[in-house]
């Protein structure tokens, strides 16, 4: 029998058990909300049909940064891939554990039994990870069959999605902790709009002048954006290690500070 | 305190009847009051989406988008810029948005969570002036949204022509259709299983996206046009792009889109009143 209490450095955080958190919520998504994660998978598809038909029929083709030229839905596509990666980590770290934290009162649970605060955070991430790994199969799968992966190291913008669900879960789970009514949280989308639209989503940010275009660049979204539209088109720089590497921070940043923010909440 | 012993049971009566008068009468602002009480709660990301959401999807899809295609819209004989195409889109758009946002949850406050419409009905209000006073206090909010988005679209320059500022009427009326259409649904809601975001995933969001809002109906395959045609955003749009920079279309398609979104709006409307008194009678 292994000893009762846990030992280590993260002995006071972590239970190494974060795989029952995870079962718990596939338990919960399968009884209640299936369909709702389930659908989640349409959104950036009707996105992909809409503009690239459409509006790819008035645009033609566009400069990616490395100076190719690719068809206007192979440009969005990949964008609508990162942004979707964005949206379901962070409607999974916001609003989901928002309700669990302050409505049902799950993690009080959780925590008063030997389960870690670094435990739940970990297994709420992973959860979300894997909702928003299911949703980037389904939308690489379609991109492929509209001949949109225009290089074999599309096969790489796999994990590079996780690598940006990652970030978003981590950190939005830290920011949510701060959040005590719904018109907080509404503050959220409030910030995710204007990084969705100005993220060289829909056209490169070369048409901003210079100060905005550093402003877009310093946000996390523009990189996953770049990041996945590298691999996609093959159109490959050094330049994605560096966004690689931003998000590799913001995942230390965002787990460090869950951690604490569930300790302090829930444990001192 | 003095306890009265003269009023007799038909003095009571006659006061309990007299204290109901007003409320049959003006039930239905008195709904909507509350609603607008109720919104205060919210007024902050209200009022930063009102002015935010312009700023941005007009920066973004009417400059950022437009470098994409600088040769603008064919609209006739010339073509016209896509700024100028977009923004009446996005006005109605705007409508839609807050049209859902009121039109979902406010209902499932009203019936289920905090089950006041029940209370409301105990007192002297029917179920129509409850769905009177939710439609009103929409409308309410629609158009002062409509209202500021037309002012940014000014700023932007996107409106040529001056009969561009009716679009704020035109839209709140593509918002009103929607929201007396949803209205009627969620009304009838018993258990909450997510329709909601089904109906933003599979209803707000797809009309947005092939309603003609960023390009022209005719740009989408046949096989999704359909969707335009149905959709009270894309004859909403429509309006606007008549009104805004004189889009050229027939006569009587421009009354068929007046038609269309009175004809849902007052349908929706009557459906509405039926399912709220029905639900509260039973």
């Amino acid at each position: 029998m292994p000893p009762a209490t846990r030992r280590g450095v993260l002995g006071s955080l972590y239970a190494g058990n974060a795989r029952s958190v995870i079962s718990r919520g596939l338990l919960a998504t399968r009884s209640t909300n299936y369909l709702v994660v389930l659908s989640g998978f349409f959104e950036p598809i009707f996105y992909l049909l809409s503009m690239g038909l459409g509006l790819g029929a008035l645009v033609g083709t566009v400069a990616t940064t490395t100076g190719q030229e690719v068809p206007y839905a192979a440009f969005i596509a990949p964008a609508l891939l990162a942004v979707s990666a964005m949206n379901g980590a962070v409607y999974d770290s916001t609003w989901n554990v928002f309700f669990k934290m302050n409505y049902s009162k799950l993690y009080q649970g959780m925590l008063s039994t030997s389960l870690g605060p670094l435990d739940v955070a970990f297994g709420e991430i992973l959860l979300a990870l894997l909702r928003g790994a299911m949703y980037a199969v389904g939308f690489m799968i379609v991109m492929q069959a509209l001949g949109l992966n225009l290089a074999w190291t599309a096969l790489l913008a796999l994990p590079a999605v996780l690598l940006i669900a990652f970030g978003f879960a981590s950190l939005g789970m830290a920011i949510t902790s701060y959040m005590k009514t719904f018109q907080q949280m509404d503050w959220i989308a409030f910030v995710m709009l204007p990084m969705f639209m100005f993220s060289a989503t829909f056209y490169p940010i070369t048409v901003y002048p210079v100060a905005i275009q550093w402003v877009v660049q310093a946000l996390p979204l523009w990189h996953g954006v770049e990041l996945v539209r590298g691999l996609t088109t093959g159109a490959l720089s050094d330049a994605m290690w560096g966004h690689v590497l931003y998000y590799v921070v913001m995942i230390a940043i965002g787990l460090v500070f869950t951690t604490k923010r569930l300790k302090a909440l829930f444990l001192d | 305190m003095t306890l009265s012993t003269e009023a007799t049971t038909a003095e009571y009566a006659d006061r309990a009847l007299a204290g109901g008068i007003k409320p049959r009468r003006w039930g239905s602002w008195y709904i909507a009051e509350h609603r607008f009480r109720g919104m205060r709660a919210y007024y902050q990301t209200i009022l930063a989406t009102s002015i935010g959401n312009p700023l941005v999807y007009l920066f973004a899809l009417g400059v950022g988008l437009a470098a994409l295609v600088p040769q603008g819209i064919p609209n006739g004989s010339g073509t016209i810029s896509y700024l100028a195409f977009v923004a009446p889109a996005l006005l109605a758009t705007a409508a839609v948005t807050v049209a859902a946002e009121e039109s979902t949850y406010p209902y499932m406050m009203g019936f289920k969570w905090n089950p006041i419409f029940f209370a409301m009905n105990a007192a002297p209000i029917s179920g129509n002036q409850i769905a009177n006073g939710m439609i009103i206090s929409i409308v309410g909010r629609i158009l002062p949204t409509t209202a500021i988005y037309f002012v940014v679209m000014v700023l932007f320059g996107a409106v040529p022509s001056s009969l561009g500022v009716l679009g704020i009427l035109t839209a709140t009326l593509t918002g009103l259709a929607i929201s007396v259409i949803i209205s009627m649904y969620t009304a009838g809601i018993e258990e909450d299983k997510g329709q909601m975001a089904m109906i933003m995933r599979f209803g707000i969001t797809p009309m947005f996206l092939f309603s003609g809002t960023f390009f022209p109906l005719a740009s989408l395959p046949w096989f999704l046009q359909w969707i335009g045609w149905i959709s009270p955003l894309w004859h909403g749009t429509e309006l606007g792009r008549v009104l805004s920079y004189g889009y050229p279309e027939p006569a009587w398609l421009t009354a068929v889109h007046v038609v269309y979104l009175v004809g849902l709006s007052v349908l929706g409307w009557m459906l509405t009143q039926r399912v709220i008194s029905k639900r509260l009678n039973k």
